[in-house]
């Protein structure tokens, strides 16, 4: 509080003089990275075209009712140390240090819905812990302990509270103390945390009386200051009370954006084409929800939903990472409704039809890691689900004890989970934003205006900006970013038009400490189809005809698991779309492939002398997604 | 506001350590407090964990993660037991299990006590604090930073001939030509202030880093020097050595640094001093 006043007193002071700083663009001829240093407020680090911060939005801790289940014990605490590079413990009894260095922001999201209550269930002396249900919970007998949880399970999907379990004040004093860590933690200009945690509204019910189903579930994020009671399914089911509860916020002056994922298990309601009670889609709606909701989660540990081999059936790259069983179950989760890319087509339908869109939406990622901490490596993979997923043999990475080969393996609990479940789960992902600088404000912003982009893991870097102007020399301009800037919009923005056809900066570096690039693609999106593009290649340029990269003999030495041979650090190009229609809406993002590279599965297969599972890819290509740059025609 | 400021963040320390820690911190004030006031009926001093116990955590293991357990889910399991065993024995012999409502009190008197004990926590003395400060200095060090500019030379669009440009530049650069219009756009930033060597090799990989770590401040450019990116020529114009933050500056993080350590210390040793009372016996293992 004190910080702030004293940053609002610059301010003050500042515009007194006359010299406002506010506002992202910068300054009238800045040279190319020059820093602005002098400039009062600003951190260290800041830059005013804007840095790459990466970071995971998406973690739970002991306090949420299934983590718990898990026999997670980290707490708030051991999450925020885990970002900042300190090692905590798997409950497996492993340790986990986080791959790839320090993060530069991480948010803890437990399910608000009986947060913090089952740790108290389980601590002698409390009320909670004299409840039936508790001494089931934690009894020693596997069904008590299932049924318990299934009860609550239940309770959260129905959004029907368990009257003796859900004690506000237990409720709230954990959420207090969880706005509190990230108030302590949060660093600016090293280190950003949100307040933040996950409303759990699942649908399509699929008949276990438990939390299976289809996945509704966004998690929520606080600008600033945060509520002292936060809304859950308990409240409602229905996200769009959700939305009408964030607006009252708002209202009040906390600012908050929510952030869905899993749709790929949504059983086709994430991006379905009516309300949650089957209304049809208005403008209001779609101005709603986009004005909670700018970004959506693309991939994480439950696998990758930009879109499916069925709806995209011309992308030799959309079968990655599938993952569609519905929570805690085996059911099949519906694929149209379900998948980015075509909610971005039945947005721009919908905008051409009735005149507004509700999936207007910028990507990002995150790991949704049970255990306080992700897991962002395919060599050191721990998945996500605590002890239940805790080990190769769990994940079924390994044959079952006992066997050697995967012809002859045991149909029991476990070899099924893994063939369903664990063994499709991905070591995905995290959240890159372009950001003047690492502050809960200038992340917040790049939120809100879609400056962001999706990895499933890789701490690789995309810029991307479309404009009418670009010089032809650009690309190899020194100060490139500024003039991209200047001339045009990035990634997240929209793109009017002006008759012209507009070009595109296509700009991807690689992750420094991790695979090279093997090409970047334009995804092209319209309201009647979708087209797939090359356009930067590790090797020579597109085949204008098949708009293909050569292939670059990348492969993978399947002993070591060591790539064969190298791809690009760096990949640009400036683009334009040689079917461009000046009157027809198009929403534009880049996909960018690393070569290959062993996926976890056959990392544990390898270290256990065992041959990898046949039924899940041996090797992936790690890849980055921006948000749209969406063109709208000019009257 | 602050009153409720700190009230949150009071409670939040409380809750930042596992409840049953408050069972625990509690027992070892009543078993201390027992110790003194009885001598101690020498009841069973032996926790055995017989095979049947062992079949059955491997049995709740299997059950819960779906997996057999591995030896060293077995040895974390065994040590839990043991450590929950000893525990509740103690609780025993003081009777909390008989008796709610001393639960309750002592918990109440427990928790009081606790939030009283952290509002007027008596700071350590002087000495305390600087022989923490000493014994834990890597702590309170500001990593290596060094300050620099850089021209990129990109090997993705300069090919083999990316080497032999950087060099004919870097001739320029030492002869006065203008950094910001020699080389090829890097996407990153080109000047960095004070930028920690662990940044740098977050940014650039690790050998670009250990260069940039072993340059001296100078007007010179030299290079090229490879990062994981391509070709650089560097300027580093201050190269700030490893510093341990004089103690008086350093004195709130000192302080805040011992006062976490201890807490999660003494909660440890409450747990470490009842265990170790017990003797333990594992059937079928060696005995120690």
């Amino acid at each position: 509080m004190l910080k702030r006043t004293t940053a609002l007193a610059v301010i003050l002071l500042l515009s007194a003089c006359g010299k406002t700083t506010t506002g992202p663009a910068a300054p009238e001829g800045a040279p190319a990275g020059e820093p602005d240093a002098a400039a009062a407020g600003r951190t260290a680090g800041y830059n005013p075209d804007r840095n790459a911060y990466f970071g995971d939005l998406h973690i739970h801790t002991r306090d949420s009712f299934d983590a718990y289940i898990f026999n997670v014990r980290a707490t708030v605490d051991d999450a925020y140390r885990f970002a900042q590079g300190q090692t905590i413990r798997h409950p497996s009894g492993f340790d986990m240090t986080i791959a790839g260095g320090p993060l530069d922001f991480y948010t803890v999201t437990d399910h608000s819905e009986y947060l913090g209550i089952l740790p108290a269930m389980n601590t002698p002396g409390t009320k909670l812990s004299e409840l039936p249900r508790a001494k089931d919970m934690f009894s020693t007998d596997p069904d008590k302990i299932l049924a318990a949880f299934q009860g609550v399970g239940a309770s959260v999907r129905e959004g029907v509270p368990i009257e003796e379990m859900y004690d506000l004040n237990t409720i709230n004093t954990v959420w207090a103390a969880h706005v509190a860590a990230a108030e302590k933690y949060n660093q600016p200009g090293k280190f950003t945390t949100f307040s933040a945690y996950e409303y759990t509204s699942v649908t399509s019910d699929t008949g276990d009386g438990g939390f299976g189903g289809g996945n509704l579930h966004r998690n929520v994020f606080f600008k600033g200051t945060a509520p002292t009671q936060v809304f859950s399914t308990l409240d409602s089911t229905n996200p769009e009370d959700l939305w009408d509860w964030m607006d009252k916020q708002r209202a009040n002056g906390l600012e908050s954006i929510a952030i869905p994922h899993n749709s790929n298990v949504s059983d086709g309601q994430m991006f379905r084409l009516e309300t949650y009670n089957g209304e049809p889609l208005d403008a209001a709606y779609a101005e709603q929800r986009m004005r909670n909701e700018p970004l959506v989660e693309v991939t994480q540990v439950k696998g990758t939903s930009e879109t499916h081999p069925d709806l995209s059936p011309n992308d030799e790259w959309a079968n990655f990472e599938i993952y569609d069983e519905l929570l805690g179950s085996y059911n099949v989760s519906a694929t149209h409704g379900s998948y980015v890319r075509e909610a971005y087509r039945n947005g721009l339908k919908l905008q051409e039809t009735e005149g507004f869109d509700p999936f207007h939406f910028g990507l990002s990622a995150a790991s949704d890691s049970h255990v306080a901490g992700g897991a962002y490596s395919e060599a050191d993979y721990w998945s996500k689900v605590g002890i239940v997923d805790g080990t190769p043999v769990a994940r079924g990475s390994v044959p079952f004890p006992g066997t050697t080969s995967w012809d002859d393996q045991p149909d029991n609990q476990i070899t099924r989970n893994a063939k369903n479940w664990f063994s499709r789960w991905s070591a995905s992902g995290l959240t890159g934003v372009w950001a003047e600088e690492n502050t809960r404000e200038a992340i917040f912003d790049a939120f809100k205006r879609k400056e962001t982009f999706a990895t499933t893991r890789p701490r690789m870097r995309v810029r991307f900006f479309g404009g009418f102007g670009y010089a032809d020399g650009i690309m190899d301009a020194a100060d490139l970013a500024h003039r991209a800037y200047e001339g045009g919009v990035p990634m997240g923005g929209d793109l009017v038009g002006t008759g012209d056809a507009p070009s595109f900066i296509v700009w991807a570096q690689r992750d420094p400490n991790g695979g090279t690039l093997q090409r970047v693609q334009i995804v092209k999106v319209t309201s009647d189809g979708e087209d797939v593009i090359d356009v930067a290649c590790d090797n020579g340029t597109p085949d204008p005809s098949t708009r293909r990269c050569t292939d670059n003999g990348a492969s993978v030495d399947m002993a070591s698991c060591t790539p064969v041979n190298s791809g690009a650090s760096e990949l640009k190009t400036l683009w334009k779309d040689p079917d461009f229609d000046p009157s027809r809406r198009v929403t534009y993002y880049v996909r960018v492939l690393e070569n290959p590279s062993c996926r976890w599965s056959t990392w544990e297969a390898m270290r256990n002398g065992t041959p990898p599972r046949p039924d899940v890819p041996q090797t992936i290509q790690e890849r980055a997604y921006t948000s749209p740059i969406w063109y709208i025609p000019g009257n | 506001m602050t009153d409720k400021t700190e009230t949150a963040s009071r409670l939040r320390s409380l809750l930042g350590e596992p409840l049953v820690h408050f069972v625990l911190a509690a027992l070892a004030v009543f078993v201390a407090w027992n110790m003194v006031s009885q001598s101690r009926a020498s009841a069973s001093r032996t926790i055995r964990v017989s095979h049947a116990d062992l079949e059955r955590l491997a049995s709740l293991y299997a059950a819960e993660s779906g997996a057999l357990p591995s030896k060293e889910d077995m040895l974390a399991m065994v040590n839990d037991y043991v450590r929950d065993e000893a525990l509740a024995r103690e609780a025993r012999q003081l009777g909390l299990d008989q008796n709610d409502t001393i639960v309750t009190r002592r918990l109440a008197q427990k928790m009081t006590f606790m939030i009283s004990d952290l509002a007027d926590d008596p700071d350590p003395d002087e000495q305390t604090l600087r022989d923490w400060y000493t014994a834990h200095a890597d702590r309170f060090t500001e990593p290596q930073a060094i300050t620099f500019t850089h021209v990129y030379f990109s090997e993705d669009v300069r090919g083999s001939k990316a080497e032999s440009d950087a060099s004919a530049a870097l001739t320029r650069l030492n002869a006065g030509a203008d950094w910001q219009h020699v080389g090829d756009p890097f996407m990153l930033q080109r000047t960095y202030g004070d930028l920690p060597v662990r940044e740098i090799a977050r940014l650039f990989g690790p050998d670009f880093a250990k260069a940039l770590a072993a340059a001296p401040a100078s007007d010179a450019w030299f290079g090229p020097v490879r990062s994981a990116l391509g070709l650089h020529l560097v300027r580093v114009s201050a190269n700030m050595p490893s510093r341990v933050i004089p103690f008086d500056e350093a004195r709130d993080a000192v302080l805040a640094d011992w006062k976490d350590e201890t807490r999660r210390n003494e909660n440890e040793a409450a747990v470490q001093k009842i265990v170790g009372r017990y003797k333990v016996e594992i059937e079928g293992a060696d005995a120690k």
